[in-house]
């Protein structure tokens, strides 16, 4: 009860409210204590490698799979509140669809289940499937099907879109298709939440990232804002007797990797180590390099990345 | 009921082909080899030709409604019935359109086999008896809507088919549709009688006898429906509440 009570005490422009949400498979905890909120007309990542906990995190924000414990709030009421007054769309990652139902009868029949709908022709045309209506579903490729479900998910213009790596299965031209799409929906002031395991998406089309692992959030932030605070700036070197012991205690390492006489350290603060390097050293072909989100999502992914640690102490 | 839905499911099972032969073509074919050329004979008191056909009529439309309910198996499956509750319909309305639906595929075979009798075979009934034959006849599919219901809790993508096809082969077998139940022998008479398509048959064959309407082979078949919509609402309920 008090739990509910902070929630509708929250200012009423979240779209999403997540606390402590947890569910369990068995010995393994998907969802391991959630809170999350999410603000009207943000974009925002759900970040993480495979079983990480991102579908069963949507599931449970849509209601089709009940949590363990915690709560969910869409627009303040219910997910299943939300979905039936059409304020919440949402396309699951390989939603079924009747594959013998042809595209526009699909779109057509969940077009006329909501209150204020687009027509067929918009949402296919919104979806880039236009001259689709009339195949059957079952005959399409994985990147039309995908784009099917995109346009079932917004026939109804939902306030609130849960998209569970959308772009799975599509081609790369597809892909860059789908995110234009996508961006009309988010210049109308749409809230999206998406998950996806292609960082360049997140990096790309996100105002925000959260980044999961374990069933837990391990990130949260703009893409710049991880890029910084998880991975730092990479120093590499060529040194004649590199002495690891000697190279770690230099101002602003975090640690350090020999490759034979080649040096790669890992840095907070890569100028002051710099600084130090040239002076302390006989440090030649230096090349200082900032991290890819990517680097920074394989470090949360990766128990045994020796920046893991660190991480958390500087978070 | 959503008649946007049933809409959707209707054009769906037009262009399933085989429901469509199972359901229509089969009961003609039957029709044709076993009604046809019977003369004079009587079954029962009944002209045999006209027997046939109500019997041939009753299989197809138990086919078509068997089968409608036999796609939740693999909506189900496919995780359709997921998809949709990502959308405003309840699941109640999509159940309730399964029913309908049912019904509506129970008509087509009816008629088409009635056509027949009347073209191939000379049956030549009054308008009451035409309109008592039909009404009893669809409502005979009412038991069969709600089985359908049932297998489609019960049964997988993968075994759906083959349960509802023995089903409905079993059910017209021993209750009656395909061998005319004066003709069984007794053992078989005995097991007919435990089947809902014994009392269907009845029922609709008694508009064709002097005696009228046969009441309890009607409630019999009110029953069948009741007890097989309560299976169906229980397995139905047991679904909705797993999320």
């Amino acid at each position: 009860m008090t739990e509910s009570k902070t929630i509708t005490s929250a200012p009423p422009t979240h779209a999403l409210s997540v606390r402590g949400l947890r569910k369990r498979y068995g010995d393994v905890r998907a969802v391991d204590g959630i809170d999350l909120d999410i603000r009207t007309g943000e974009v925002v990542a759900l970040l993480g490698p495979n079983g990480a906990g991102k579908s069963t995190m949507i599931e449970m924000l849509l209601g089709l799979v009940r949590p363990d414990g915690g709560d969910v709030r869409v627009f303040d009421g219910s997910p299943a509140d939300a979905i039936t007054t059409g304020r919440l769309g949402a396309m699951l990652q390989s939603g079924g669809i009747v594959d013998d139902g042809k595209v526009g009868e699909l779109i057509g029949l969940v077009a006329g289940l909501h209150r204020d709908a687009m027509s067929v022709a918009e949402a296919l045309e919104t979806a880039g499937i236009a001259g689709l209506a009339d195949r059957i579903f079952a005959n399409l490729s994985g990147g039309q099907q995908q784009r099917v479900r995109f346009a079932l998910a917004i026939v109804g213009r939902p306030e609130l879109l849960l998209l569970d790596e959308p772009t799975t299965g599509m081609d790369v031209e597809s892909r860059a298709a789908f995110w234009r799409s996508m961006h009309q929906q988010t210049a109308r002031g749409r809230t999206v939440l998406f998950a996806t395991h292609y960082i360049d998406e997140a990096d790309a089309y996100a105002d925000r990232v959260v980044m999961m692992r374990h069933g837990k959030i391990v990130a949260d932030g703009t893409a710049a804002q991880i890029k910084a605070t998880v991975v730092g700036r990479t120093i590499r070197a060529r040194l004649a007797d590199p002495d690891p012991a000697a190279l770690a205690s230099l101002p602003g390492v975090r640690d350090v990797e020999i490759r034979g006489d080649t040096v790669v350290m890992h840095c907070d603060d890569s100028d002051v180590t710099l600084r130090e390097l040239l002076v302390a050293t006989d440090a030649h072909d230096i090349e200082v390099t900032s991290a890819a989100l990517e680097q920074a999502v394989l470090a949360l992914a990766d128990d045994h990345q020796p920046t893991e640690t660190t991480t958390e102490a500087s978070s | 009921m959503s008649l946007r839905y049933l809409h959707f499911d209707l054009m769906r099972a037009l262009r399933n082909t085989r429901v469509m032969i199972f359901t229509l073509v089969t009961p003609l074919l039957l029709f044709a080899i076993f009604g046809s050329g019977q003369g004079d004979q009587t079954i029962g008191g009944i002209s045999a030709a006209a027997y046939v056909m109500v019997s041939m009529a009753m299989f197809g439309s138990m086919s078509g409604a068997l089968s409608s309910g036999g796609t939740i198996a693999f909506e189900r499956g496919t995780g359709w019935n997921r998809t949709l509750r990502l959308t405003p319909l309840r699941s109640s309305t999509y159940v309730a359109s399964k029913v309908v639906l049912s019904l509506l595929l129970a008509v087509p075979p009816l008629v088409l086999v009635f056509a027949a009798g009347v073209v191939l075979d000379d049956v030549r009934l009054s308008a009451a008896q035409w309109f008592q034959v039909a009404a009893t006849a669809w409502l005979g599919a009412l038991p069969f809507a709600a089985l359908g219901i049932v297998i489609g809790y019960v049964a997988t993508p993968d075994s759906v088919q083959p349960i509802s096809a023995l089903t409905t082969i079993l059910v017209a077998a021993f209750g009656g549709l395909w061998i005319p139940v004066e003709q069984m022998p007794g053992w078989m008479h005995s097991i007919a009688e435990l089947t809902p398509a014994y009392w269907t048959g009845l029922t609709s064959r008694s508009a064709l006898t002097t005696t009228g309407l046969d009441t309890h082979a009607l409630w019999v078949v009110l029953l069948w429906t009741a007890g097989l919509a309560a299976i169906g609402l229980r397995l139905f309920r047991a679904e909705a509440a797993r999320a």
